[in-house]
Formats: C-alpha cells, structure tokens, sequence
C-alpha cells in the first residue's frame, strides 16, 4: 500500500466517522426540536447525510484492500440515487402537510 | 504507479477534504443558528455543496461508477436542494413561525399569515 491510498484511506475514515457524528447530531435535532418545522429539517438532514455515509463507504471499500471482498461498490451509489429521489419527496409532502393539514 | 491514478486519486482526496469542510460548517450553523429560517441557510449548504463534492470524489475513485450516473446524482442534488429549503422556509412562514430578529418584513403585506399556534 503505497503513501497516495493510505493518505486516501484515513482521509475517507476519518470522513465517514465525521458524517456518523454529524447523522448523530441530526437525529438529536429531529428527536428534540423545537418545533415541527425544526424537526423536519432534521429528517432531511437524516436523509442528506445517509447519502454522504453511503459515498464515503463506496470509496472507503474501493481504496481499502481489506474491505475489497465485494467487487461492485457502484451498487451503493444506486442506492444513494434512489435515498435522494425517496427523501426529497417525504420532505415536500411533510412541510405541504403541515402547511394546509391536508394532503392534495 | 500510472500518472492518471495519481491525478484522480489526489483529486479525490482534496474533493473529500472539501465535502467535509462544508458538512461541518453547516452543521455548525444548524446547532447554533436561532431561528427555522437561518437554519435552513446553513443546512441548504450540506446538500449543495458537501453531498456534490464527496460524489466528485467517488466519480474520481470508482472504476465501476460511470460519470453519466454520477452527473445524474449531482444534477438531482443541486436542483433538489433549494426546492427543499423553499418548501420547508414557505410552509413555516405561512403557518406563523416567528422570526428570531423580526425587524422588517417585506412579504407582509403580500402573503397572509396564520396565528402559529398551532406548531
């Protein structure tokens, strides 16, 4: 493992246990708000930050040779493609319900 | 090792440093900011700018991630990102959130208000 991938391997780890972090802190903010449209912003937060957790781990696995047992790491992208699409529409419909108490 | 592999991997390793720089400072604001709305400001930042950088990253690092797909994720991001924080801003506005420096307020006059007590 020469220096370029080790510097990548702690510079992603280090990364990802920061999103763990933050993913905490956002949970905190969605449990303990101090309204309903507080709250919301943090389960959007969840959502965004579950996506930076995701790409983190795909390149995390690519560049280290002890997590390279699963070939495709591209599947987690999908994965994050779909958690976006998912979290963008829960977030639009949540603040639209709770604007006019009713859905459509 | 190749030339190119240097590039893209130097590359990714700046674009993460960055992605996270952005996530921190808006989570900095989302902890001490006072208000829905100036929370909003900040968190729309992690969206924008964070998710894209760290998606820069593996576009540069995955072998498998195509750039079409990659750009597909980064043009949804940057076109969601803002609708969110229009939606979430709107809808508290328009249900009576108050504003933590409420000086002046120019949609007053344009958009009616509900009471918030209900929040």
């Amino acid at each position: 493992m020469n220096p370029l991938d080790r510097t990548l391997v702690t510079v992603a780890a280090s990364a990802l246990v920061l999103h763990v972090v933050f993913l905490a802190l956002a949970a905190w903010r969605a449990w303990r708000g101090e309204n309903s449209f507080d709250r919301l912003i943090g389960l959007d937060l969840i959502g965004i930050l579950t996506l930076c957790v995701l790409v983190l781990f795909a390149i995390l696995s690519e560049a280290w040779p002890a997590l390279q047992a699963n070939a495709n790491n591209a599947i987690l992208i999908d994965i994050a493609l779909g958690l976006a699409a998912l979290s963008y529409l829960s977030t639009i419909a949540l603040a639209k319900y709770m604007v006019d108490h009713k859905m459509f | 090792m190749q030339i190119p592999e240097i590039i893209l991997k130097s590359t990714a390793i700046l674009l993460i440093l960055l992605g996270s720089l952005y996530s921190s400072l808006g989570m900095l604001g989302l902890v001490r900011f006072p208000d829905v709305y100036t929370r909003l400001h900040a968190t729309g930042k992690i969206s924008a700018f964070g998710a894209v950088f760290l998606l820069g990253a593996a576009i540069a690092v995955l072998p498998e991630l195509t750039i079409f797909k990659g750009l597909i994720l980064i043009l949804f991001l940057l076109l969601a990102s803002p609708v969110v924080a229009h939606t979430i801003s709107s809808a508290a506005y328009k249900s009576g959130l108050p504003l933590a420096q409420s000086g002046r307020d120019d949609l007053a006059e344009h958009l009616p208000r509900a009471s918030g007590k209900d929040i």
